[in-house]
């Protein structure tokens, strides 16, 4: 599959004879430039009588076959040689590929390598010659280390966009789910504190109706406040310090960042104590003349005389 | 510098003969049993070897390609680089006869884009010129595939090569460029890829692939190691589109030239002058006016209320 997948840009970057140029002409008179779409001009080019003037084999070429099959002989090896020697096979071609589909030309190819390999192991076997590389047999290979590392490491980043985007899709399904879910429960909830107010209500009716028959004494405690029961209690906690205007109602901690800056502020500008004493003069204080400018005012003072 | 003999007189040559009743010698004297199995059929010895260069002024990709090339064919010299003038063949047939190649690829860089591919046999035999498309080196296919250098490749051609005298004559060319000598002394003894030569569409395409067999099959090999045998791409990737064929080495008189093809010169002139401003502009105006005299407006019922 990995094979095949980069076998796709191909036939775009291939110059083929006249189908580039057909596909130039064609792409003009439709007057996009911009997107090209193979398939509609390889239809479509078939039909257009220009094109196949352009296609057309030159007529002053030359094929001199006689010369072309005695230089075969010159040069060709002896008839008789020993296939070790040559190592070829031919592969049949069954029918014509589409040049243009990408996937079935490279799997042709693949066929007749695949089809050709069999062959040849075949005669290689039967020669009783070991062809096949032992896997304790280290040498040399075409490509470099390095370079197969960086193919694997692309494998491997490549299999790692695919997790990613898997984990990202079923991160965001159930996100969906989980929203899902939460609006269920309010839902609920809401629906079970309206069941426990109409009870309560209920049981007071039947009460009131019954005309407050002392039955149960903690059904009667309870009665003056469970209204207020849903709500928070005003009282003062126990041991509360007595400086917590809050009460003990002010959550403990809180947000951590919203205490520093209060700590922050109240080291800077003081909090709680006599602020009096800080603004009175103290002997050290009268006596320093750091805040004031001598000379200047001296000079001022020159300057009226 | 004499000229390199054929390969049949090679193994006819009487030196061997007399090698050949030489009986050979052991550590205690003469061995009897003198191997007789070369009197069926006369020796053959591959003596390939490939003078692999390129014109100055290559692109890196088709540098890339080249040293691919290289590092497939362990038979093969690599030279500098060679101006690309008129002069060029006679300069690279001197070479050649300097250092007695049988045989030279030469990839030729024209304008920085287009990669020219010259398959020649030396000192007289025919000579190729091929245009290379779809150019891909190993380096920037990113595929899994590697294979010993060195090891002798199994060459696959489609049966269209046995169709015409061109082709022929072409495929005889790559089995002796391609094909790695048997008894070369980079040669490695086992075969672990194949190459495809494949004619589609005119255009020769060649792939590598690496052979590859479960490991606990290696020992021995059965029908059944066999069936098990994948293939695994290793790169390059190239299509050859033959231009001409010469009789002699870099020149001489044309035996074949391509009817079909057509300089990628001429290509981009042709695109340039179809998409040039004046015929863009002629042929939106023309657009226009069959879309007006296609789609007629409608008459305007309010036309003419204000006329009085």
């Amino acid at each position: 599959m990995f094979q095949f997948g980069l076998a796709l840009p191909i036939s775009n970057m291939v110059a083929l004879r006249g189908k580039e140029f057909q596909l130039n002409e064609k792409e003009l008179e439709d007057g996009n430039v911009g997107g090209v779409d193979d398939e509609e001009f390889e239809s479509e080019s078939e039909s257009d009588p220009e094109e196949v003037a352009v296609s057309e084999p030159a007529k002053n070429a030359v094929y001199n076959k006689e010369a072309l099959l005695e230089k075969l002989d010159d040069i060709a090896w002896p008839q008789n040689i020993e296939w070790i020697h040559k190592l070829t096979v031919d592969h049949a071609v069954e029918q014509e590929v589409d040049v243009n589909d990408d996937l079935a030309r490279e799997l042709a190819f693949y066929t007749q390598a695949l089809d050709g390999t069999r062959q040849a192991f075949e005669k290689l076997q039967s020669m009783g010659i070991p062809f096949l590389r032992p896997p304790d047999y280290y040498a040399e290979m075409v490509k470099s280390d390095a370079h197969m590392l960086k193919v694997k490491g692309k494998l491997l980043v490549e299999k790692k966009k695919i997790e990613d985007a898997e984990e990202r899709k079923k991160a965001r399904e159930a996100k969906k789910l989980a929203k899902e879910v939460q609006a269920q429960k309010t839902k609920e909830r809401a629906k079970r504190k309206k069941e426990d107010i109409e009870s309560v209500k209920r049981w007071r009716k039947q009460r009131q109706q019954s005309g407050f028959a002392r039955g149960k004494d903690e059904e009667l405690d309870l009665s003056p406040d469970e209204e207020k029961s849903f709500e928070k209690s005003k009282k003062r906690r126990t041991g509360v310090a007595p400086a917590d205007r809050s009460g003990g109602f002010k959550r403990k901690g809180g947000n951590e960042k919203g205490r520093k800056q209060r700590e922050f502020r109240e080291a800077k500008f003081g909090h709680g104590g006599r602020k009096g004493m800080k603004k009175q003069n103290t002997a050290e204080s009268t006596n320093d003349f750091k805040g004031f400018n001598k000379d200047e005012f001296s000079a001022s003072k020159r300057k009226k005389k | 510098m004499g000229k390199k003999r054929k390969h049949a007189e090679a193994s006819e040559a009487p030196k061997e003969e007399v090698a050949q009743d030489r009986p050979k010698r052991t550590l205690l004297g003469w061995k009897d049993g003198v191997p007789e199995k070369q009197n069926s059929s006369p020796v053959f010895r591959n003596r390939e070897k490939v003078l692999v260069t390129c014109s100055r002024r290559i692109t890196y990709r088709y540098r890339h390609l080249m040293l691919n090339v290289v590092s497939l064919l362990p038979h093969c010299k690599k030279d500098s680089k060679v101006e690309s003038k008129e002069s060029k063949g006679a300069t690279l047939n001197e070479l050649i006869e300097l250092r007695n190649y049988s045989s030279c690829l030469f990839f030729e860089c024209r304008k920085q884009k287009d990669l020219y591919l010259w398959m020649v046999k030396c000192p007289s035999g025919p000579s190729v010129k091929f245009l290379v498309n779809a150019v891909h080196t190993m380096e920037e296919l990113k595929l899994t595939g590697n294979h010993l250098k060195g090891s002798r490749p199994i060459l696959t051609f489609s049966s269209n090569f046995d169709k015409e005298p061109r082709w022929k004559l072409i495929k005889e060319m790559i089995v002796q460029i391609f094909g790695t000598p048997k008894d070369h002394r980079k040669v490695k003894p086992f075969h672990d890829h194949v190459f495809v030569f494949s004619i589609v569409d005119g255009h020769i395409w060649f792939r590598n692939y690496q052979i590859s067999v479960p490991h606990n099959e290696t020992d021995k090999v059965d029908r059944g190691g066999l069936d098990k045998m994948t293939l695994v791409e290793v790169g390059p990737r190239f299509c050859l589109n033959p231009i001409k064929i010469f009789g002699s080495s870099f020149g001489g008189p044309t035996f074949y030239e391509n009817p079909f093809y057509i300089s990628p010169n001429q290509i981009r002139a042709l695109e340039k002058k179809k998409a040039g401003k004046y015929s863009k502009k002629v042929k939106a105006k023309t657009r226009r006016k069959m879309h007006e005299l296609s789609n007629p407006l409608e008459p305007d019922e309010f036309a003419d209320l204000w006329k009085d």
